[in-house]
């Protein structure tokens, strides 16, 4: 399973990519696998304004329906739209292609209580 | 040592509700659980009967008018999958905390809650399995593909259930069909091009099974009792 060493976590199993005040979403490696095949993504609207911990959009996955929360405060300022039409990568691509959405942060500090690649990782290992 | 939980209990056979009013007492049983509550399981029948849609379902997959016809109601669930025809089952609905870790993926919920059923199953002289995994489905119809949540016998379904997840908690919803209603289940819904009626028909029929069919109790507060059972028996967690 893979945890790449560059990007912060939350504990609810989303990826945050900073770039600035930007963040990339997704969800990680081992959530894309214990969801199991993505069938449909439904995204936030770009303008939404977000809490960090809130939910603001949903995958379904064969069979269930799981809601995405938003790691970070902030303005959702781009979505995935590719995703409309190939949700599966989502399964394929989780750090890739497979990214939901992208917010403007509005306390980028909030980054910095996110988890590490090792601290997520003993997350999901240890249960 | 281990130690039994203590769940909520609603056995809601034979209370009359709106198939409106089924999915919104479910989903506050979600979301009380999310919020703390005790695990919670209810067991309900549904009249009128009802077509019940997937989370994210399109509606134009139902043709309402047809419904309107057979009076059947139409319902959105907040689980996935696809269009399901209620009437002729036992609904189960289960809401518990979502377990951490590996334990709180999909698959592992179902596995979870597949044994309690098949034990269930078991006491009414029904040898139910886990199904094979169909993947992705593509038509609008619940019953015609299988995925490893369902229960089959022999290679027919018998249970299908489906989930959502919501502020760390899950629900589950199962339907075990107990008798086949005199509703054509195909003209309730508007198919997509290159499927053919017929063949959906077929594959209802010969893909499904009902405990009648099988020969097994098929009064729903039967079934209910025993599933209850099964739960009890299996998992550690006691609804009362």
């Amino acid at each position: 399973m893979d945890f790449p060493e560059q990007l912060r976590y939350s504990t609810e199993h989303e990826w945050v990519a900073v770039d600035g005040v930007r963040a990339r979403v997704g969800v990680t490696d081992f959530a894309q696998d214990a969801l199991g095949d993505v069938v449909y993504v439904e995204l936030p609207d770009v303008g939404l304004s977000v809490l960090a911990g809130s939910s603001c959009a949903e995958v379904e996955s064969t069979k269930s329906v799981s809601e995405i929360y938003a790691p970070v405060s902030g303005v959702v300022v781009e979505v995935n739209e590719t995703l409309v039409d190939t949700p599966e990568y989502v399964n394929q691509e989780p750090y890739g292609n497979g990214w939901i959405f992208a917010v403007e942060m509005s306390d980028p500090s909030e980054v910095d209580a996110l988890l590490d690649a090792a601290g997520y990782r003993a997350l999901v290992e240890e249960g | 040592m281990t130690t039994t939980a203590t769940g909520r209990l609603f056995d809601d056979v034979g209370t009359a509700r709106s198939a409106e009013e089924q999915m919104a007492t479910d989903v506050a049983m979600l979301e009380a659980v999310a919020d703390g509550a005790s695990p919670a399981l209810r067991l309900y029948e549904w009249s009128p009967p009802a077509l019940s849609l997937g989370r994210f379902q399109p509606l134009a997959d139902v043709d309402e008018e047809a419904c309107d016809r057979a009076g059947v109601e139409v319902v959105r669930r907040p689980t996935g999958g696809r269009a399901l025809l209620h009437g002729g089952d036992l609904t189960y609905a289960v809401a518990i905390p979502r377990p951490a870790g590996p334990a709180g993926s999909v698959d592992a919920v179902y596995c979870r809650l597949a044994a309690p059923l098949i034990a269930g199953l078991a006491q009414l002289g029904v040898h139910a399995s886990v199904a094979r995994h169909d993947g992705r489905a593509t038509g609008p119809v619940c019953f015609t593909s299988m995925q490893g949540a369902d229960l089959r016998v022999g290679e027919r379904k018998l249970c299908g259930s489906a989930q959502v997840r919501r502020g760390g908690a899950v629900l589950q919803h199962g339907s075990v069909l107990l008798r086949r209603l005199p509703v054509d289940e195909v003209a309730l819904l508007h198919l997509r091009p290159g499927e053919d009626a017929q063949l959906a028909r077929d594959q209802l029929r010969h893909r499904t099974v009902t405990l009648e069919e099988l020969g097994a109790a098929v009064t729903a507060g039967a079934v209910a009792e025993a599933l209850v059972d099964g739960l009890r028996s299996t998992l550690d967690m006691d609804f009362r």
